[in-house]
C-alpha cells in the first residue's frame, strides 16, 4: 500500500519539475486555437442552417398564399405557376400516416422483444445485425425492391391491376399510396427499432424488478411500466420515422408515381372514393419539388421553393413538438 | 413467538458460483430483521430469494426451502402462484423507482393489476396506505402531481406505501436509506418501527447503526455464509465470532 503511494507521489513530483513548463508553452497558443476552431465550426454550421432557411424564405415566400395551399396542381407542368400544392401536401401527410400505421406496431414489438424477451443471445445479435443492415440499404434500392414485389398480381389489391395486359402474365401496377406507405414502413423500420430499443434499454432495470416484486406479470409490467417510463424515447423514435418519410423522394418516385394529382376516382376527397385514392398514385411535397425544379419538367423556381418552405415548416414543427415531449417527463392520468 | 419466514439449509447459485451456503434462519412475526455484512456477502441474494425475484436471473438456481407461514416458496411451480406470493411479500429497493406519472398513478399501479375496484374504494386504499407510510399529510393535496417532484425521502416513502397497498405480510427492504439524507433516513426508520404491527420486516443495510437502532434481530453474512444470528442487542454487544466482532468494529 505504502509502496503505491510512494510511486504516485514520485510521479507527481517528477512531472512538476520538468515537462510542465514545456506544456505551458504549448498550451499558450494551442488552447485558444482549439477554442477558436470549435467556435468557428459551430458558427459555420449555424450559418449554413440559417442560410438554407433564408434562401428558402427569400425565393419561396412569395409563392405562399391560401390559394397555393388549397388548390390542386395544374394538370400540365406549364401551368404550374397558377396552381397549388393541395394534393402533394395531402399526399405527404397521407403517406406519413400509412407508413407510421404499418411501421409503429412492428417497430415497437421488435424493440420490446429484443429488450425483454430474447433468450438466445446469438439470435438477438443476429436480429440486431439484420436491423443494422436494413438501415444501411439506400432508399432507392428499397424502392426498386418494392417495384419487384408489388407488381406481382397477388398484390394487385394494393394498387391497380393492369387490364388488357398479357393474359398469361398479368401484372399489378405496383404504384399507389398503399404500396408507397408499406415501402416507407420498411425503410423506417430499422431506425425506429433502434431508437425505441435504446429508449427501452435506458429505463432502469429496477423499474422492471420493482413492478415484478409487486406481483405483476411481465406483460403487465412492460405495458404499464416500461413503456410509460420509456415514452419520451418511443415518441422520439416515431417522430424520427415520420421525418424520414416526409423527406424521402426515391421511394415516392418509384412506388407512388410521378403524377402530381391524385389519380383515383374523382373527386379524390369524396368519402366513397377513399379506397380508390389509396390504391392509385399521387404526389408528395418532395416529388412536387423535384417536378417543379429545374431538374424536373417544371422549371418553376418559386413554387419549388414555396413547397420546400411548407415542407420545412412541417418538419421543423415536428421537431419542436419532439423537444417539448422530450423535456416533459410527466404524463397525465389516463 | 410465531414464525413468519423459515429458511432451511438454503443454497443459491449464480451459474457455477455459489452465493449462499446452506443458510438456516427463522424470522419471527411482527419483528424487524436486519441482514448485515460486507458487499458480496449474499444478503441481497437472500432477500431477493424470499420473493423469488432472483427468478429473473437466468443463471440463478436455488436449493433448500423457504417457508412463508405454511407455503413452501420454492415448491410453487406455476407463474400465477409466484405472482400471488409476491402480492403477500412487498419489496422496496435502494432507488425509489417511481414512474414519471402522478403520485396516485404510481400508488394504484399494483391495485389496478390485482383488483377491480371502484374509484372510491381505490381512494380509500390509497389514503390508508399513504397514512401507514406517514406520507398522507404531505401529499394529500397534490395526489395528481408528478411523483418525481417529491423529495428523495418522500419518494422512498411513496414506494413503501405502494408496497403496503397490497397489505403484505412481509416487507423486504434492500438498503432503502442508502441514498437519503439523515433526516429522511430518520423518518423512514421511525416509520419502519411503527409498521412492525402490520407486517414482518426484513431489511438489508450497510449502516450498522441503523440495524442497531431499529431491528429486533440481526444476521451477519460473510462470503455467502451465515456467520452469526442473534437478537440485535446481543449481536452488537457480545458478538461470539471474530468476523462479526471485527465487522461491527469497522475493521473490514
Amino acid at each position: 500500500m505504502s509502496n503505491l503511494t510512494n510511486t504516485v507521489a514520485l510521479k507527481v513530483g517528477h512531472s512538476i519539475e520538468e515537462p510542465i513548463s514545456a506544456n505551458k508553452k504549448n498550451r499558450n497558443w494551442f488552447e485558444p486555437l482549439v477554442q477558436l476552431y470549435s467556435y468557428a465550426a459551430m458558427g459555420a454550421i449555424m450559418a449554413v442552417c440559417l442560410l438554407i432557411l433564408a434562401v428558402l424564405w427569400h425565393y419561396g415566400h412569395s409563392a405562399i398564399s391560401w390559394k397555393f395551399l388549397s388548390t390542386e396542381p395544374a394538370t400540365s407542368a406549364s401551368h404550374l405557376l397558377e396552381s397549388g400544392i393541395l394534393t402533394p401536401l395531402i399526399g405527404t401527410l397521407l403517406l406519413t400516416f400509412i407508413g407510421m400505421t404499418v411501421a409503429f406496431p412492428f417497430a415497437l414489438a421488435t424493440a420490446v422483444y429484443l429488450c425483454f424477451f430474447v433468450k438466445n443471445k446469438q439470435f438477438g445479435n443476429l436480429l440486431q445485425t439484420s436491423v443494422d443492415i436494413l438501415a444501411g440499404i439506400p432508399t432507392i434500392v428499397i424502392a426498386l425492391f418494392s417495384r419487384a414485389i408489388f407488381t406481382h398480381p397477388a398484390f394487385g389489391f394494393l394498387s391497380t391491376t393492369i387490364e388488357n395486359a398479357d393474359a398469361l402474365a398479368p401484372k399489378a401496377f405496383g404504384k399507389s399510396f398503399l404500396v408507397a406507405g408499406i415501402t416507407m414502413a420498411i425503410m423506417i423500420l430499422p431506425f425506429m427499432i433502434k431508437a425505441m430499443l435504446s429508449a427501452l434499454r435506458d429505463v432502469p432495470k429496477t423499474y422492471f424488478h420493482a413492478s415484478i416484486a409487486l406481483g405483476t406479470t411481465p406483460f403487465h409490467t412492460i405495458r404499464h411500466v416500461m413503456l410509460l417510463a420509456g415514452m419520451p424515447g418511443l415518441i422520439t423514435g416515431a417522430v424520427l420515422g415520420m421525418g424520414r418519410i416526409m423527406g424521402d423522394t426515391a421511394i415516392v418516385w418509384l412506388a407512388l408515381g410521378g403524377t402530381l394529382r391524385m389519380t383515383g376516382v374523382q373527386p379524390w376527397y369524396g368519402p366513397a372514393n377513399w379506397l380508390s385514392t389509396l390504391q392509385n398514385t399521387g404526389s408528395t411535397l418532395t416529388s412536387y419539388i423535384y417536378f417543379t425544379s429545374p431538374a424536373g419538367e417544371g422549371n418553376q423556381y418559386t413554387v419549388a421553393f414555396g413547397a420546400s418552405l411548407v415542407l420545412m415548416v412541417i418538419i421543423l414543427s415536428l421537431n419542436g413538438l419532439l423537444a417539448i415531449v422530450g423535456r416533459k417527463r410527466t404524463f397525465k392520468e389516463s | 413467538m410465531a414464525k413468519s419466514l423459515e429458511i432451511k439449509s438454503f443454497n443459491a447459485f449464480y451459474g457455477k458460483k455459489q452465493a449462499l451456503n446452506s443458510i438456516s434462519l427463522t424470522i419471527p412475526k411482527h419483528t424487524i430483521f436486519s441482514l448485515i455484512g460486507p458487499s458480496g456477502c449474499g444478503k441481497t441474494t437472500l432477500l431477493r430469494s424470499i420473493n423469488r425475484l432472483n427468478d429473473l436471473k437466468e443463471s440463478f438456481k436455488a436449493e433448500g426451502e423457504i417457508h412463508l407461514e405454511s407455503i413452501s416458496i420454492y415448491e410453487l411451480k406455476r407463474q400465477r402462484d409466484v405472482e400471488q406470493l409476491r402480492k403477500r411479500i412487498g419489496m422496496v429497493f435502494q432507488e425509489a423507482n417511481l414512474l414519471p406519472a402522478s403520485i396516485l398513478h404510481n400508488l394504484l399501479l399494483p391495485l389496478k393489476e390485482h383488483y377491480r375496484m371502484s374509484a372510491k374504494e381505490e381512494m380509500a386504499h390509497a389514503e390508508e396506505a399513504l397514512k401507514a407510510a406517514a406520507l398522507w399529510d404531505e401529499v394529500k393535496d397534490r395526489l395528481n402531481q408528478s411523483a418525481l417532484e417529491l423529495s428523495g425521502g418522500q419518494q422512498q416513502r411513496l414506494c413503501i406505501a405502494r408496497a403496503l397497498i397490497l397489505k403484505p405480510e412481509v416487507l423486504l427492504l434492500d438498503e432503502p436509506c442508502s441514498a437519503l439524507d439523515p433526516i429522511s433516513t430518520d423518518q423512514i426508520e421511525q416509520l419502519l418501527v411503527t409498521l412492525k404491527t402490520r407486517c414482518t420486516i426484513v431489511i438489508v443495510t450497510h449502516n450498522m447503526e441503523q440495524a442497531a437502532r431499529i431491528s429486533d434481530n440481526t444476521a451477519m453474512f460473510y462470503l455467502g455464509d451465515l456467520v452469526e444470528v442473534a437478537p440485535t442487542r446481543t449481536l452488537f454487544v457480545t458478538p461470539t465470532t471474530d468476523i462479526c466482532a471485527n465487522y461491527i468494529m469497522g475493521k473490514f
